[in-house]
C-alpha cells in the first residue's frame, strides 16, 4: 500500500499532507486556454440577487404605458430612469452600472428564463444553479464544470463561494470547492483546548488503521483540504494591497475578497457571491431601489479597484435571480412571483449594450413577462467564450450563444 | 489488524473491497457483540450510542441486541414540543362552531404567523435531534429520518403542525408497513402541498406527485412510461387540503372517476390501488432493498445482493421489522466490508457526539452547525433529498464539523459528561479510554502515543505536565484531538 506522509494540525489533530505550497505553483504555472481572449487567467465572479428581482423596475421599460398603467404606486418615474434609449433604462440607484454602461462594458439581456417557469424560491432557485428545469441534478452548472476540469483539481481555490454554505451552483461530484463567507470566518476554530501549537505531530499512514472503508480516503482528502486552505487563504490574499473604498455592505465585502482573491492570483475561475432579498411582496420600492443602489456601488468599487490593478478585463461578472416579478403591482405596494428577467454581463471583455428582447406587456404569461432567451444560453455563452469549455455535456444540451463576448 | 483491500472507487461506484459471500450474508451473526460492533450497531440502527449503552450492548448477542431495538415505545408517550402547542393546535371548523368564531377574530396576519410558524419549526427541530438522542427507541428515530429524506417534504412555516404531522406519519410507519406507508404519505397535508397533489383535479392534472411517486419513492427511472405519469395522476385527483384545518379531505366532484391504464393494468383506478399496482412489480422490492441497503449497510451494493434481499422484502410483504431485524443481525451487517463503510450525516455526527459524551441534552448552537454542515431538518434541498455520502464532505462542511467538536468540547455543557471527567490521571490508560470510547480502538498506533503524549504533557515542551489545575482543559482537548481523527467521520 501506498505510504502517505502526514503532518497532524498543529492545533486542531488533522491530518494534513505536508508540504502544500507547491500545489499553488502548479495552478499558477496552467497554460493559456488558446484562442481566447485574456489568457488563462479569466475569473467569472456569479452574484446571485436571491429572492426574485423585479425585473421591470431595474431595468425599467420607461417608454411603455403600458407599464405605466399596470404600476400605479411602483412604477419608476419617467425623469427618475437613467435612460439608456427610448424603450429602457436603469433604476436610479444604478449610476455606477450606468457609468460603466456608457464605458461599453455593460451587457444587459433581456427575457431570460426557461420553459414552464416555477414560482417557488427553492425550486426556481434550484433551476437556476443546476441548469436544470425538467429534471432534478444534485450538481451545479459550475460544479460539472469543475468536474471535468482535470488539471485544476489540485488547486484549492479553483472556485470560491463567498457565503456561508456552499451555494448548489457549485455542489459537485469531484471537486472540493471551500465556502468563505469572509477571510475571519473561514478558519478551523483555534482549538484553545490544545494550547500548545506544534505540539501535536506525527507520522502516520493510513494501512496502520485497524479498518478499510471506501470513503477513508475521501475524508482523509478533504480534512487536508480544509486545514490547508483556511490556513493558506488568509496568507496568499495577505500581500494584496488597494486604495478602493467599498460601500460598507455585505456585498461591498464580498466583492472585495473577489478583487483579493483575483489580484492575488490563486488561479480561480469562479467566485460566487449573493446579495438580497429582493422578495419584495411588499412596499417593494425602498427596498429594491436600496439593494439596486447597493448592487450597483458595491460593482463600481469592484471594477474601480479590478481596474487600479490591471484586472478588469480579467472579471466577467455575471448575475442571476430565480424570477423576475409579476407585472402588475398587487395590493400592499409589492409584487408577487413572476418569471424571466433581465440580467447583466459586466467586463472589460464584454461587448456592452442591450441584448435580447424587449419584454411584451401585453401578450404574457398569465401576468407574467415571458421568458425570449434561455437562461442556460447565457451559461453556454460563458462556458465556451468565457471559460473555454464545450458546453452541451455541462449543460445536458446545446444552446444557443449570445454575441456579448469580445 | 492490517487493512483490507483498496477499495473500489470507479465510475461513482463506492463499494468496499473484498468478496460478497451471499449464501451467509443475511444468516444471523453468532456470539456476543463486543463493544465494537455494539457500537457500529448503534451508530446504524440510531445515531450512536452512550458509552453505557455500548457497553450494556456489547454483551449481548446480535439477535437479542436487535430485539431489543426493534422495541418500540407507546404512541402516546410521544407529543409535540410546547412551542407548537402553544400556538394552538388547529381546529376542525366543521364540528366546532364557537372555535370557528374564535379563530376568525384571531386570526393574525400572514406575516405574523409565518414568524411564529418558523420559530415552531425551529422548536420543531430541536424536539426531533432530543428525540434521537434520548429515545429508548434510536431505530424508530434513525427510520423517520431516512422517511424524511425518501418521502421528501419541505416544511411550509405557515402551517408548522402539517410538518409535525407528517413527521408522526412517519414515525407511526418507521417499523411499519412500507406500502401502507407509501400510500398514507401520498394523502399526507404536507406532501399534497409540496408536491402539488392538492392541485391535482379532474379538469387540471397536476403530474408532478404522480411522477416523483414512481422516480424518486418507488421505482427509480426508466421503470414506467410518461403515459403511465399521467394515468396515475388521474387517480389520485380528488385529495385537497383545507388549510384552517390542516386536514385532508376527498373531493369526488374533482376526482377522475374513468377508466385508466397503468404499469399494463387496466381499470377504474383510484390512488389507492395506483399503490398497490406498483408494489406488485418486482422493481419496487428491489428499488427498497437498494435504499436500504445504501442505509444500514453499505453504499452501492452489488446487484446480486440486492436481488438477494429484494426477494426478502417480498417474503415479509414489505413489513419493516422483520426485514431490519434480519438486516440489522446478519453477517453482512458486522462483516469487515460493512464496517465504517459510510459516511456520518451530520445529523449523526451531531448527535453521536453529544451521545458519546454521555451530555444528556442538544442545545440550539446544534441547530446552526447542522445549517453548516448541510442537513436541515425539515427543508432538504429538493424532493430527492440529500444526496449525502461523499457529498456530505466539503472543506466547508469539514470545518463546520470541526468547529462544532471545538465549541462543544469548550462549552458549560460538557461539564454533564462524567465519563470524560472520571478519566483516570494516568495519561496511557486516559489514552486507551478515550480512543477506546470515542473511537472503538480505530486510531492508528501512533495517534494513540501521540494522544498519550498530549495528556501527559510530555510531547512537548509547550505542553505542561499534567497536573489537577489543568485536568479538565486537558482532558476536552484530548477528546477533541480523538473526534478530529478519521474514522470518527466514517460509520
Amino acid at each position: 500500500m501506498k505510504r502517505r506522509k502526514f503532518l497532524l494540525g498543529t492545533t486542531s489533530g488533522l491530518a494534513v499532507v505536508a508540504n502544500a505550497d507547491h500545489v499553488f505553483a502548479r495552478a499558477l504555472a496552467q497554460t493559456p486556454l488558446p484562442g481566447l481572449p485574456g489568457g488563462a487567467d479569466r475569473c467569472l465572479v456569479l452574484i446571485n440577487l436571491y429572492g426574485g428581482n423585479d425585473g421591470l423596475n431595474c431595468v425599467v421599460p420607461h417608454g411603455n404605458d403600458r407599464y405605466y398603467q399596470l404600476r400605479p404606486a411602483l412604477a419608476i418615474d419617467r425623469k427618475d430612469v437613467l435612460a439608456i434609449d427610448r424603450n429602457v433604462g436603469l433604476n436610479p440607484g444604478m449610476q455606477s452600472v450606468k457609468a460603466l454602461y456608457d464605458k461599453g462594458m455593460v451587457a444587459i439581456v433581456q427575457g431570460v428564463g426557461y420553459p414552464d417557469p416555477d414560482h417557488s424560491h427553492f425550486r426556481s432557485t434550484e433551476i437556476w444553479q443546476t441548469a436544470a428545469p425538467d429534471r432534478y441534478e444534485h450538481t451545479g452548472w459550475l460544479g460539472r464544470y469543475f468536474d471535468q476540469a482535470g488539471p485544476a483539481r489540485e488547486n484549492l481555490f479553483k472556485g470560491v463561494a463567498v457565503s456561508k454554505v456552499l451555494p448548489e451552483v457549485l455542489v459537485s461530484d469531484r471537486t472540493d470547492i471551500p465556502a468563505v463567507p469572509g477571510l475571519g470566518e473561514y478558519v478551523m476554530m483555534a482549538d484553545r483546548n490544545v494550547a500548545a501549537r506544534g505540539a501535536f505531530s506525527r507520522e502516520a499512514t493510513d494501512s496502520h488503521l485497524p479498518f478499510a472503508s471506501p470513503y477513508l480516503a475521501h475524508v482523509m482528502e478533504i480534512e487536508a483540504n480544509a486545514q490547508r486552505s483556511s490556513e493558506q487563504l488568509p496568507k496568499l490574499v495577505a500581500g494584496y494591497k488597494t486604495e478602493a473604498s467599498y460601500p460598507a455592505t455585505g456585498l461591498g465585502r464580498s466583492l472585495a475578497l473577489a478583487a483579493q482573491i483575483v489580484g492575488s492570483n490563486l488561479g480561480t475561475k469562479v467566485i460566487y457571491v449573493e446579495h438580497g432579498s429582493f422578495d419584495t411582496h411588499v412596499s417593494q420600492k425602498m427596498t429594491q431601489n436600496t439593494l439596486l443602489m447597493q448592487f450597483s456601488n458595491a460593482i463600481g468599487a469592484f471594477y474601480n479597484d479590478l481596474g487600479v490593478h490591471g484586472n478588469e478585463r480579467r472579471v466577467l461578472t455575471v448575475t442571476f435571480s430565480e424570477f423576475g416579478r409579476r407585472i402588475d403591482e398587487n395590493g400592499s405596494r409589492g409584487t408577487d412571483h413572476g418569471e424571466a428577467s433581465p440580467l447583466f454581463l459586466i467586463g472589460g471583455g464584454v461587448k456592452g449594450g442591450l441584448y435580447g428582447t424587449l419584454p411584451d406587456l401585453s401578450a404574457t404569461n398569465m401576468g407574467n413577462v415571458r421568458y425570449t432567451t434561455d437562461f442556460r444560453s447565457v451559461y453556454a455563452t460563458v462556458l465556451e467564450r468565457w471559460l473555454g469549455r464545450s458546453s452541451a455535456a455541462l449543460l445536458r444540451g446545446s444552446f444557443a450563444q449570445l454575441p456579448v463576448l469580445g | 489488524m492490517a487493512a483490507q483491500q483498496t477499495p473500489v472507487d470507479v465510475g461513482g461506484i463506492v463499494r468496499p473491497a473484498g468478496r460478497l459471500d451471499l449464501a451467509t450474508a443475511l444468516q444471523p451473526r453468532v456470539g456476543r457483540l463486543g463493544e465494537r460492533s455494539a457500537a457500529h450497531l448503534l451508530r446504524r440502527a440510531g445515531f450512536g450510542g452512550t458509552p453505557d449503552q455500548v457497553r450494556r450492548y456489547a454483551a449481548m448477542t446480535a439477535g437479542d441486541a436487535v430485539a431489543s431495538l426493534l422495541t418500540l415505545p407507546p404512541v402516546s408517550s410521544i407529543t409535540p414540543p410546547q412551542e407548537l402547542e402553544d400556538l394552538g393546535r388547529p381546529v376542525s371548523m366543521a364540528t366546532d362552531p364557537l372555535q370557528r368564531s374564535m379563530l376568525g377574530q384571531e386570526m393574525t396576519t400572514h406575516r405574523e404567523r409565518a414568524r411564529e410558524g418558523r420559530d415552531a419549526i425551529v422548536a420543531l427541530q430541536l424536539w426531533w435531534l432530543n428525540r434521537m438522542l434520548s429515545t429508548p427507541a434510536p431505530l424508530q428515530e434513525k427510520m423517520t429520518l431516512y422517511f424524511h429524506a425518501h418521502f421528501t417534504s419541505r416544511a411550509t412555516p405557515v402551517y408548522p403542525w402539517i410538518t409535525y404531522n407528517q413527521n408522526a406519519l412517519l414515525r407511526r410507519y418507521a417499523l411499519g408497513n412500507l406500502r401502507d406507508l407509501a400510500l398514507e404519505i401520498s394523502k399526507d397535508a404536507a406532501m399534497l402541498i409540496y408536491l402539488n397533489g392538492a392541485q391535482n383535479v379532474a379538469a387540471h392534472p397536476n403530474e408532478n406527485y404522480a411522477r416523483e411517486l414512481m422516480e424518486l419513492f418507488t421505482l427509480g427511472v426508466d421503470n414506467y412510461s410518461e403515459e403511465d405519469v399521467r394515468e396515475s395522476a388521474r387517480a389520485w385527483t380528488g385529495w385537497r387540503v383545507d388549510r384552517r384545518t390542516d386536514t385532508v379531505t376527498f373531493d369526488a366532484a374533482l376526482h377522475d372517476s374513468g377508466v385508466k391504464t397503468f404499469l399494463g393494468r387496466t381499470g377504474n383506478f383510484t390512488g389507492d390501488d395506483i399503490i398497490g399496482i406498483i408494489f406488485a412489480q418486482p422493481q419496487c422490492a428491489k428499488f427498497f432493498a437498494a435504499s436500504l441497503l445504501n442505509l444500514l449497510v453499505y453504499n452501492d451494493p452489488e446487484p446480486q445482493l440486492v436481488d438477494h434481499f429484494a426477494a426478502l422484502l417480498r417474503r415479509h410483504d414489505f413489513e419493516l421489522t422483520p426485514i431490519l431485524g434480519t438486516i440489522l443481525a446478519s453477517n453482512l451487517f458486522y462483516s469487515a466490508r460493512a464496517y465504517r463503510a459510510l459516511v456520518k450525516s451530520p445529523v449523526e455526527f451531531v448527535v453521536g457526539t453529544y451521545a458519546a459524551l454521555g451530555v444528556q441534552a442538544i442545545d440550539p448552537s446544534a441547530l446552526d452547525a447542522l445549517t453548516q454542515m448541510g442537513q436541515r431538518l425539515f427543508f432538504p434541498p429538493n424532493v430527492a433529498g440529500w444526496p449525502g455520502a461523499k457529498n456530505w464532505l466539503t472543506s466547508g462542511t469539514m470545518i463546520a464539523r470541526q468547529n462544532f467538536l471545538t465549541r462543544l468540547l469548550n462549552s458549560q455543557t460538557l461539564a454533564g459528561s462524567s465519563w470524560l471527567q472520571g478519566l483516570p490521571v494516568a495519561s496511557s490508560a486516559a489514552a486507551r479510554r478515550l480512543a477506546q470510547t470515542i473511537l472503538q480502538g480505530d486510531a492508528a498506533p501512533e495517534a494513540l502515543f501521540e494522544l498519550e503524549g498530549y495528556l501527559s504533557g510530555t510531547g512537548t515542551a509547550a505542553l505542561a505536565p499534567l497536573s489537577a489545575e489543568n485536568y479538565d482543559q486537558r482532558v476536552r482537548g484530548a477528546a477533541y484531538l480523538a473526534m478530529a481523527t478519521p474514522a470518527y467521520q466514517l460509520n
